[in-house]
């Protein structure tokens, strides 16, 4: 039977995990604000960018650019895209469980015969590969907190040129993406061979006669990696957001944890109290008649 | 009446602008080139260098750039800059640190080393000290 002090002890343990648990899920808020803010910002290139090249795609039906080429696939690279940090919840395991079963699953031959690399984002990531059976290409750890797109534009033009030399022909990426602040979705991105561009009706007047410079292909062939370089630097913004929720919503479940256990705690407490007292009354009482009764 | 066209420029982290203009300079790929009211439907795209903005108040402002791609119609100019700076937000000593870099790489000559890239920062890196020293 636990004694009234170890109850009282772990009373205060508990609510000292409950006020960092607390303090964690405040910080992820706010940073998730900021975060999504930068989210927001970076969707108008995006945008842009694809409507431009659709406009484009529209006015010239063939398209020559090596990065739409499909070949047929020696190797392979994937890009795993997780959290520097722990605590958020199920948000790198998710990751982390796809990518395994891409590697010894489904391209189970290109890992064994040492075709497939993998790109670490993220230090669990790392972490997690580093000890198992699987080329890890390079790892980019300690970025997310502070991303630029600077570092996303070096990592696109790497894997682009590894690309178009034929060092890889598939491009994978697996990451979380910010459904709401509660929710993240798996999913997996064809980085490259391009399959399509998304969908987004073109808005400019095509009867316009634009003049090129220095010609439409070449502003075509320009525009294709930063495309690619938005569409990365977003998936970046994104998977920082979801991984603040994650950690946001995680944080908060446990500090409700802490709750229930302190309430259940103080009603033990409580209890073991109430028998230490009724104990003692009953001792002075019985006392009391045994001197009564002899005397 | 002042003739004026709409401008706007997005960079990847902002929209850097948006307002209106009676004229643009952008160093543009096959030469530098000016955009006035009611110029030809244009999509071009420019090299590192400055973006010269003239606003309805006649003021000249000039904006450093890394690049990016122009698009004229109808008196609306869109601009998709990989970087767009005030004189004002150029970092001064990090520009320096990063042209001394970019020298280093490029007088070592490493196989590992991204030649382009480091002649592209390298390049940077002078335009914005240029401008930088232009304003102050």
């Amino acid at each position: 039977m636990a004694t009234l002090r170890d109850i009282k002890r772990r009373i205060v343990g508990v609510k000292n995990t409950q006020q960092i648990t607390k303090a964690m899920k405040m910080v992820a808020a706010a940073r998730l604000r900021r975060a999504q803010e930068n989210m927001t910002q970076a969707r108008p290139y995006s945008r842009k960018i694809l409507e431009t090249l659709n406009d484009l795609m529209a006015l010239e039906k063939e398209i020559n650019n090596p990065l739409f080429q499909k070949r047929e696939v020696k190797k392979i690279a994937i890009l795993c895209v997780t959290s520097d940090r722990g605590l958020c919840g199920a948000f790198n395991m998710n990751v982390i469980r796809n990518t395994e079963m891409l590697i010894m699953d489904t391209y189970a031959d290109y890992n064994r015969e040492g075709n497939l690399h993998l790109y670490c984002i993220g230090k669990k990531a790392n972490d997690y590969f580093s000890k198992r059976d699987v080329t890890i290409a390079a790892a980019h750890i300690g970025v997310m907190s502070h991303l630029k797109f600077e570092f996303a534009a070096s990592i696109v033009s790497q894997l682009t040129q590894k690309y178009i030399a034929g060092e890889y022909d598939k491009v994978l990426l697996v990451h979380n993406e910010f459904k709401s602040v509660i929710q993240q979705k798996l999913t997996e991105t064809q980085l490259l061979p391009i399959e399509a561009l998304e969908g987004i009706e073109t808005k400019t007047n095509h009867d316009a006669e634009f003049l090129f410079e220095p010609g439409k292909t070449e502003i075509f062939d320009y525009l294709i990696p930063k495309h690619l370089n938005a569409q990365f630097w977003r998936i970046l913004l994104e998977s920082y957001a979801a991984e603040l929720g994650a950690r946001m919503t995680a944080m908060d479940m446990a500090t409700e944890n802490a709750k229930e256990m302190i309430r259940s705690l103080q009603l033990t407490f409580n209890k073991v109290r109430q028998a230490a007292i009724t104990k003692e009354l009953l001792e002075i009482v019985s006392g009391a008649d045994a001197l009564k009764s002899s005397s | 009446m002042i003739k004026e066209l709409s401008l706007e420029v997005i960079t990847p982290s902002k929209s850097a602008f948006k307002g209106n203009v009676v004229s643009v300079s952008v160093p543009g790929t096959q030469g530098a080139f000016q955009v006035l009211f009611n110029h030809a439907p244009i999509m071009s795209t420019f090299e590192i260098g400055k973006i010269k903005i003239i606003d309805p108040g006649q003021n000249e402002i000039e904006y450093c750039t890394g690049g990016g791609y122009i698009e004229v119609l109808a008196n609306k100019i869109l601009i998709m800059a990989e970087s767009f700076e005030h004189p004002d937000e150029i970092d001064f000593e990090r520009a320096k640190k990063a042209e001394e870099r970019a020298r280093g790489r490029l007088t070592t000559r490493n196989s590992d080393i991204d030649i382009h890239r480091a002649e592209m920062s390298l390049q940077r890196s002078i335009n914005r000290q240029k401008i930088y020293s232009k304003f102050h």
